[in-house]
């Protein structure tokens, strides 16, 4: 009977073991892989850009053995190959631990093959793969090489990748000119009849060469600096087009998400006289079907505070708030309407508006989802209103300057 | 399929017949002839004291007082014994050879405790423990009159479980004092306790409590039944008890609960326990128990229900981290490394990039030694007790993450789950959990996440098979009693308390009337009794 039990037991230790230990990765075998780096090179083959953390120099310096501080925060190389797979499959002869692209948080593509080859070939390999995380940002390489932006270091966060993501997700809450795009968004809207991707640009301000030497993070102002810079608008998954400045800023107003930016407008004569900070913001868009023609309308309830005042102006006076809003009103409308016309120009509907529509109106959509891009959107006729709340004008009513000379 | 060892034919252990064989079975008539046995039966061990009297009007009754130096107390021997029997002089009168054992058994000793045997055996095992015997020459009966007592050790705070709130006083070793103790709390007829003597050799006290009425029935039979069924020479602790009686033997798990505090005693009598004492021991056993019952301190009655609430969760949750918490620092860093955000897993990989061992090795290497410092600390002599924390401080916390052996991350789980597992509140529990931890961290370097979640499961299904004395160990939970449930992972108040376990005690488990919940007086204004009617100007 002991023996039967001894055996039956030894049969289970043994079954249990026959995996080994499946798929185990110690981490000192892994090379954690920050951000990923695509470009073409003159054959138009891709160039892929691997941006390795080096756990030794970014965590604090007193690591046993490491040595901390010493060298740069993340290791760049990059590889060439027809197709993604086998770009990471090669690196492999460059690096000497497993590629490891879970905490791979960045894709930059960069604007030539955005605009030669389009983005429609490329993300498959992200999608599919089970490490790569579909949340993971995309950013656009403007101006420059996407190997350029993996290889620039960065000042403050160590970690290039990092201070890529956190300076989107900053500017998309504090100034609200670009947006936070991950491989998921722009798959939705490159699949969606209604609607094309917008995807933000950065750009490398300063010499490339500057950019990768730790010297750059010694000084303190460096050479060569990490930016975010416009809104690339996609039409069929290719970069068709830039909006910078306050156009990109109607886009987003428009795409609802804006969370708090900053508005000026003219007080008497005086240019951007008063800054109006945004601190809740909504947008609905919706469509309605006219003679068979879609029309939009676009809602926007932005409410806010004063953030400025340089102009002698009576903040106490309801009137004067008033008017205050109906110049608002008319900034942010003219904002949106310039973004408007301008995708209208490119004949991209980068708002979903035909989303808007397939909604409202399922059955015309049908037959127009075909040429939307191409012929119903750049003739829609877009009602914007606009409406704008000054709820709180911050510490002071009058500024200090409307005594001046009294 | 032949046996791996061959069957021994088992020796018979016959030292004791063979003896009572010998000699004879019921005391003879002469003094001489019966103090020659006892002298012969105790190997004429020097502290058994044989004081010979001369008794009776002329002194012509010849009698003798036999004790144990040491265990049986002086005062009551002296004074109440020797004293009443030598210098009773209205008895002295009346006794004649006839009756001299009938007067001096009712009318001289001024003990509460006395009896008349003619027994051999029982004889000697009074004797040994602790009661005196006087044989009076021409009977063949003595009298044994109850005079245990000796050194005892006072009544301390307790050491195992302490509290911040309640009773400061825990069992001694003594098993009348330890009964006493319960006794004060339950003033109670209903408070039955039997008493029988285990160990061929030791014979051993143990006695079983319970409340007549409350406890159920059925399991105090069991009890009985499992305790007189024990055939062992020596009981030396409750432990060789809760060995012997329990009723899965291959688990981690305890089964049987042990206390050294009257109150927890007290309060699980009157969820219908049963208490079981030993002599010799502070640690009394209850049962039948439940695995959530280990989770549960006596505060947690004493304070009020949110905090004691808020305090279950934290010792649940604590639990599981020394169940888990090694287990699963080897499954983020060897499989799931997407699991934790970028940067920890940077931090991490920084700290490991010297470390020359796989995480397992590592988180084992590390556990042992916490486990070496452990049972160092708990067998050192207290003088020299602080330098092992000294060196053991030092050499794993600050040299061994220098000298780039272990990982900072790692000592820092280590250093974790010790902690939560000194916060269980039940050692027998934590000790348990430090068992199971060793297979999670295998199962973790084995298959990952997956693997700790299989060991859970099986944990589970192990947990639910568990019975103590015929209840299943995870009820309440499972099987689900919703009314038991309020004192489980949660107190409820007092007042919602109404009902004792329902699987442990009798059928009649009502505890407390209804509407016990206190409420402000209807009056909410300012009382003040000091106006009376009149004196206010109502004018």
């Amino acid at each position: 009977m002991i023996r039967k039990w001894i055996v039956m037991l030894l049969m289970m230790i043994g079954v249990t073991l026959i995996s080994g230990c499946w798929s185990k990765k110690e981490l000192t075998d892994l090379a954690l892989i920050a951000a990923f780096g695509i470009d073409l090179d003159k054959e138009g083959r891709y160039v892929g850009t691997l941006q390795i953390v080096n756990p030794s120099n970014v965590a604090g310096s007193q690591q046993p053995g490491g040595g901390g501080g010493q060298g740069t925060a993340v290791s760049v190389l990059s590889t060439t190959g027809d197709n993604l797979d086998e770009v990471s499959r090669r690196a492999s002869t460059k690096i000497s631990r497993r590629l490891y692209y879970a905490h791979a948080n960045v894709i930059v593509i960069s604007e030539k093959l955005a605009k030669k080859e389009g983005i429609n070939s490329i993300l498959d390999a992200f999608d599919r793969d089970p490490e790569f995380r579909n949340t993971a940002t995309l950013v656009i390489a403007r101006g420059t090489k996407s190997a350029d932006i993996c290889r620039a270091l960065t000042i403050i966060d160590k970690i290039p990748a990092n201070k890529i993501i956190k300076t989107l997700k900053t500017t998309e809450n504090r100034w609200g000119e670009n947006i936070f795009t991950n491989i998921q968004d722009v798959m939705k809207s490159l699949v969606s009849d209604g609607k094309e991707p917008v995807i933000t640009g950065i750009q490398l301000n300063g010499d490339p060469r500057q950019a990768k030497n730790l010297e750059n993070l010694q000084v303190s102002s460096p050479e060569a600096i990490l930016q975010t810079n416009g809104l690339g608008v996609f039409k069929d998954g290719k970069l068709i087009d830039w909006f910078n400045g306050k156009r990109a800023r109607g886009v987003v107003w428009i795409l609802n998400k804006i969370k708090s930016t900053d508005v000026n407008i003219n007080w008497r004569e005086k240019k951007d006289a008063i800054a109006y900070e945004v601190i809740r913001e909504k947008t609905s868009v919706s469509a309605t079907m006219k003679n068979g023609n879609p029309r939009m309308s676009i809602h926007v309830r932005a409410e806010g505070n004063i953030g400025e005042a340089r102009a002698p102006v009576n903040l106490t006076d309801p009137g004067v708030l008033k008017k205050i809003e109906k110049v608002l009103k008319k900034e942010i409308k003219h904002e949106i309407q310039d973004a408007v016309q301008a995708a209208q120009k490119n004949k991209a509907d980068i708002f979903g508006f035909g989303e808007a529509v397939h909604r409202s109106a399922p059955d015309e959509w049908k037959k127009m989802k075909l040429d939307w891009n191409d012929k119903y959107f750049p003739k829609l006729k877009v009602n914007v209103k606009v409406e704008a709340f000054v709820r709180r004008t911050g510490l002071r009513n009058k500024p200090y300057s409307s005594n001046i000379g009294k | 399929m032949p046996s791996f060892f061959k069957n021994r034919k088992e020796k018979k252990d016959d030292q004791d017949e063979k003896n009572s064989k010998k000699l004879p079975q019921f005391m003879g008539e002469t003094l001489a002839g019966n103090l020659e046995i006892i002298k012969q039966r105790t190997g004429n061990s020097t502290d058994v004291v044989i004081r010979i009297l001369n008794i009776g009007f002329q002194s012509e009754i010849k009698a003798a007082i036999v004790y144990v130096e040491g265990i049986v107390n002086d005062e009551s021997v002296n004074d109440f014994l020797i004293e009443s029997i030598t210098n009773n002089r209205a008895l002295k009168e009346r006794m004649t050879k006839q009756n001299v054992l009938e007067t001096i058994a009712e009318e001289t000793i001024a003990l509460g405790n006395v009896q008349t045997v003619n027994k051999w055996d029982e004889l000697l095992v009074s004797l040994m423990s602790g009661e005196t015997i006087i044989i009076i020459d021409g009977t063949n009966e003595a009298i044994i009159a109850g005079t245990k007592g000796g050194e005892k050790r006072s009544i301390l705070e307790p050491s195992t479980e302490l509290s911040v709130r309640g009773s400061r006083s825990s069992f001694t070793e003594s098993i009348r004092t330890n009964t006493a103790m319960v006794r004060r709390i339950i003033k109670n007829p209903n408070l039955w306790l039997e008493s029988i003597k285990i160990g061929k050799v030791t014979k051993t006290d143990v006695s079983i409590m319970y409340i007549k009425g409350i406890a159920n029935d059925e399991i105090i039979e069991e009890v009985r039944k499992r305790l007189t069924s024990i055939d062992i020479d020596s009981i030396l602790e409750s432990g060789y008890i809760e060995q012997l009686i329990e009723d899965q033997t291959m688990t981690t798990f305890p089964t049987l609960y042990h206390t050294e505090r009257p109150d927890m005693v007290a309060g699980n009598l009157l969820e219908g326990r049963v208490a079981i004492f030993v002599d010799g021991t502070p640690f009394v056993l209850l049962v039948p128990v439940v695995f959530i019952q280990f989770f549960q301190s006596v505060d947690d009655y004493y304070v009020r229900y949110d905090i004691a609430t808020a305090i279950r969760f934290l010792r649940i949750f604590v639990f599981f981290i020394s169940l888990i918490g090694p287990a699963s620092y080897v499954a983020i860093t060897t499989f799931h490394q997407e699991m934790i955000p970028t940067l920890l897993a940077i931090a991490i990989a920084a700290q490991r990039e010297a470390v020359p061992f796989p995480a397992l090795v590592e988180a084992l290497m590390m556990e042992v030694a916490l486990e070496i410092l452990r049972e160092a600390g708990i067998r050192m002599p207290r003088a020299i007790g602080s330098a092992v924390s000294i060196v053991g401080a030092l050499v794993i916390g600050q040299a061994a993450v220098q000298a780039s052996i272990v990982s900072p991350a790692m000592v820092i789980v280590v250093s974790i789950t010790a902690i939560a597992s000194f916060a269980t509140p039940s050692f027998a529990i934590a000790i348990s959990a430090r068992l199971v931890r060793f297979l999670f961290m295998l199962a973790a370097a084995t298959i990952g996440f997956y693997g700790i979640i299989l060991g859970f499961i099986m944990l589970i299904v192990h947990l639910c098979s568990l019975r103590s004395f015929g209840v299943p160990y995870m009820s309440p939970l499972a099987p689900l009693i919703p009314v038991n449930t309020g004192d489980t992972v949660v107190r409820v108040p007092w007042w919602t308390l109404r009902q004792r376990p329902r699987l442990i005690g009798n059928k009649n488990n009502v505890r407390e009337g209804k509407g016990q919940r206190p409420v402000p007086p209807e009056n909410r204004g300012m009382v003040n009794n000091m106006i009376e009617k009149g004196d206010r100007d109502d004018s």
